[in-house]
């Protein structure tokens, strides 16, 4: 890699721009990433910020089963980002479907809608859970591994 | 000249996807129309096909801020169905996890409104010390949101004495901060200036509608199911119902300040009088209940919870039916947004009253104006028309 | 007002129209009456015994018949139920009685198909905007089913 390369690998994986969508979730795994904001987990000393566009994050945080009235928004969304973009599914109703599994109106998982890079279980997920997931993503995109 | 406003899913902070249709002239709004359908999971049919036991853990999650109080309100509704009632002790520790439980909610929701008004040190401070409630729950009951400590016939664990010793000083450290902030938010101007006259629904309007909790509490109606209709030895213990005359935003921030001192009070209260003896009833996991059908309602956070379920003698529910307060109190929020004579609302005061019913559905971020008489679109963001109501409300000042 | 005394009050009122009442328990009464009484009674017990809080509305489906269940008061409710058949499921409004019975009856006609008269705003309300015509989800012939992953292998 060059050093130009290098040098925009580093300043990417120092300051990544998240946005935070909810597909239909029960707000638990929205209100715990909300706290990684707050003063006592304040996850702005990693460079992250919550974004409130698409248009100008790096990573998407989704959380829920995805229903099927949000899934042509949420494709929109994922759309709209720049590339290089990455997803993380936050929570056991984005990996794998939750306790909703078998019901109507939502998709088995999140990764049968758009691709996943980053899977992070817990019903719902710890917001230490969240700091670990983001920092070991921003290595990986550090190395170039993802 | 009539523009269409549409405010669909997506934002910062809180989030939950609501669509809201806003027709506007000018400035003022005339008409709004909802629309729900994005959280809609099919939870009432997935309850008809899990075992009772299977059903707790789903309704739960129908929402993770009052999960206490969806969980509570199951356990009732299937003790009924059963014939049975959990002992004194589990009463009351049921009222300790549930006062905790509102006062982590209004914690949420004052930071979460301020920060929409764009007070976002106060955002900060409150969620600071909502993480001290939520280290009590975690301390209790071993998680801090979606806590399963209700199980039909009683609580999963009991109350050590190190837990209620370090209960009691997170109490007292609540109460004293609480005392700061209101003293903060009277003192204020811009809040002042912000909530006071906004969002006006008279008493007479809110009973017809259907309004409950905190929202209906501000326009001055007394009404309270702990007191009108007491589940869990509500009756046993003192607490006073917050009332305020005057039907604004205002109204509904001071009502939900005031809450958590009553809350403190009452887990005071449960602490000092704490019956002995045990705190499960033994029912084993798998039953089949007799046929009949119950009603249970419970106080959540944010207004009265309804589960309604009919039995027909198997070992599931045969109709599990739940109406959320949100639910009731959306309408209200076409009422309040509406422009009558002598009654203006602005676009600017749209998040401070759609806020102010404590919704626990979200905005969004993409809003597209609609110009029909030049036929253009613009499209803007969250930021932006939140940048543009905290620049009125600094005009109006 | 007792469970017993609201009881009493109703059937002397309307006698014949009153096909069962019974008390559930503390502060909980449940009566039946049949769909040309329905609206009658709401009014009855929203102005005159003024019990004029709309707390919900729900729909059961119970095979050949779907009943409707208004749920008022604000200390003790009162369950006023009324049964249509499923070939017909036709009953009347209550929400130029009870405004607050506008978006409960939405959800009970997307969710159950029951047709209410003089609704100001009958529409879809809870299901997605490509959900198909005709079929309704908490009746009882429905088999739910995930709908179709767009990508990736199969559902697990």
């Amino acid at each position: 890699m060059g050093f130009v390369e290098k040098l925009v690998k580093k300043c990417r994986a120092r300051s990544p721009w998240i946005l935070l969508f909810d597909t239909g979730a029960c707000n638990a795994c929205d209100i715990e990433i909300a706290a990684c904001l707050t003063p006592r987990y304040d996850v702005e000393r990693f460079g992250v910020l919550a974004r409130g566009s698409p248009r100008h994050a790096d990573i998407l945080v989704v959380t829920g089963p995805v229903t099927r009235q949000v899934r042509d928004r949420l494709i929109r969304i994922y759309e709209q980002m720049p590339e290089p973009k990455y997803v993380v599914a936050a929570g056991t109703c984005a990996t794998s479907g939750g306790v909703y599994w078998g019901c109507y109106n939502t998709y088995p998982s999140l990764d049968s809608v758009i691709p996943v890079h980053a899977y992070v279980s817990g019903c719902p997920v710890k917001p230490e859970a969240i700091l670990k997931a983001i920092s070991i993503l921003v290595e990986k995109i550090e190395k170039g591994e993802v | 000249m009539s523009f269409e406003i549409s405010i669909g899913p997506q934002h910062p902070i809180h989030v939950e996807p609501l669509m809201l249709r806003l027709s506007v002239e000018g400035e003022l709004i005339v008409d709004v129309d909802v629309d729900v359908s994005y959280i809609h999971r099919g939870i009432e049919k997935a309850l008809e096909a899990r075992p009772y036991i299977q059903g707790l853990y789903l309704v739960e999650r129908i929402c993770g801020i009052c999960n206490a109080a969806h969980s509570l309100c199951y356990c009732l509704n299937v003790e009924q169905l059963l014939g049975k009632e959990a002992p004194p002790r589990a009463k009351y520790l049921r009222i300790v996890v549930e006062e905790l439980s509102r006062i982590h909610s209004h914690l949420l929701w004052l930071g979460h409104y301020f920060h929409t008004l764009g007070f976002e040190t106060l955002f900060m401070y409150f969620w600071r010390d909502r993480e001290r409630i939520m280290d009590m729950l975690e301390l209790i009951t071993g998680n801090r949101v979606t806590t399963s400590y209700n199980t039909i016939g009683g609580v999963r664990r009991d109350l050590t004495p190190e837990a209620e010793q370090r209960l009691r000083r997170t109490l007292d450290y609540i109460e004293e901060r609480m005392r700061y902030y209101e003293k903060v938010i009277d003192s204020e101007p811009t809040i002042l200036a912000r909530t006071q006259g906004v969002g006006i629904l008279k008493p007479s309007d809110a009973v017809r509608l259907g309004v409950v909790g905190p929202h209906l509490r501000a326009s001055g109606v007394k009404h309270d199911v702990r007191l009108d209709d007491p589940y869990s030895g509500h009756d046993e213990i003192p607490f006073n119902v917050i009332t305020w005359d005057t039907c604004d935003c205002y109204a509904r921030v001071k009502v939900r300040i005031r809450e958590v001192y009553e809350s403190v009070n009452m887990i005071r209260y449960a602490l000092d009088h704490m019956p002995s003896g045990d705190y499960r009833l033994k029912i084993p996991p798998f039953f089949k209940a007799p046929p009949g059908e119950s009603l249970s309602r419970v106080e959540a956070p944010r207004g009265e919870l309804v589960h309604y379920s009919i039995s027909d003698g198997g070992d599931r529910p045969y109709r599990y039916k739940v109406r959320t307060p949100t639910l009731a109190n959306l309408l209200s929020v076409v009422e309040m947004l509406r422009s009558r004579d002598g009654y203006e609302v602005y676009i600017a005061d749209v998040p401070a009253i759609l806020g102010g019913i404590d919704p626990c559905i979200c905005c969004s971020a993409r809003v597209m104006v609609t110009d029909e008489a030049r036929r253009r679109r613009t499209i803007m963001t969250l930021e932006d028309i939140i940048k543009i109501s905290r620049e009125r409300g600094a005009k109006r000042r | 007002m007792g469970e017993e005394d609201i009881l009493r009050k109703i059937t002397e009122k309307f006698g014949e129209s009153v096909l069962e009442a019974r008390v559930l328990g503390r502060r909980r009464i449940s009566i039946l009456v049949p769909p040309d009484a329905y609206k009658n009674v709401v009014k009855y017990v929203a102005q005159d015994l003024g019990l004029e809080f709309l707390s919900c509305l729900s729909g059961v489906d119970y095979g050949d018949s779907l009943e409707v269940v208004a749920h008022l008061g604000f200390s003790t409710q009162i369950l006023i139920k009324t049964r249509v058949p499923k070939n017909n499921p036709v009953i009347d409004s209550i929400t130029d009685i009870l405004p607050a019975a506008n978006l409960y009856e939405r959800e009970a006609h997307d969710l159950l198909g029951i047709i209410f008269r003089g609704h100001p705003n009958l529409r879809r309300v809870f299901l997605p905007e490509d959900w198909p015509k005709g079929i309704y989800p908490l009746r009882k012939d429905y088999a739910p089913e995930h709908p179709k992953p767009l990508r990736g292998g199969e559902v697990g």
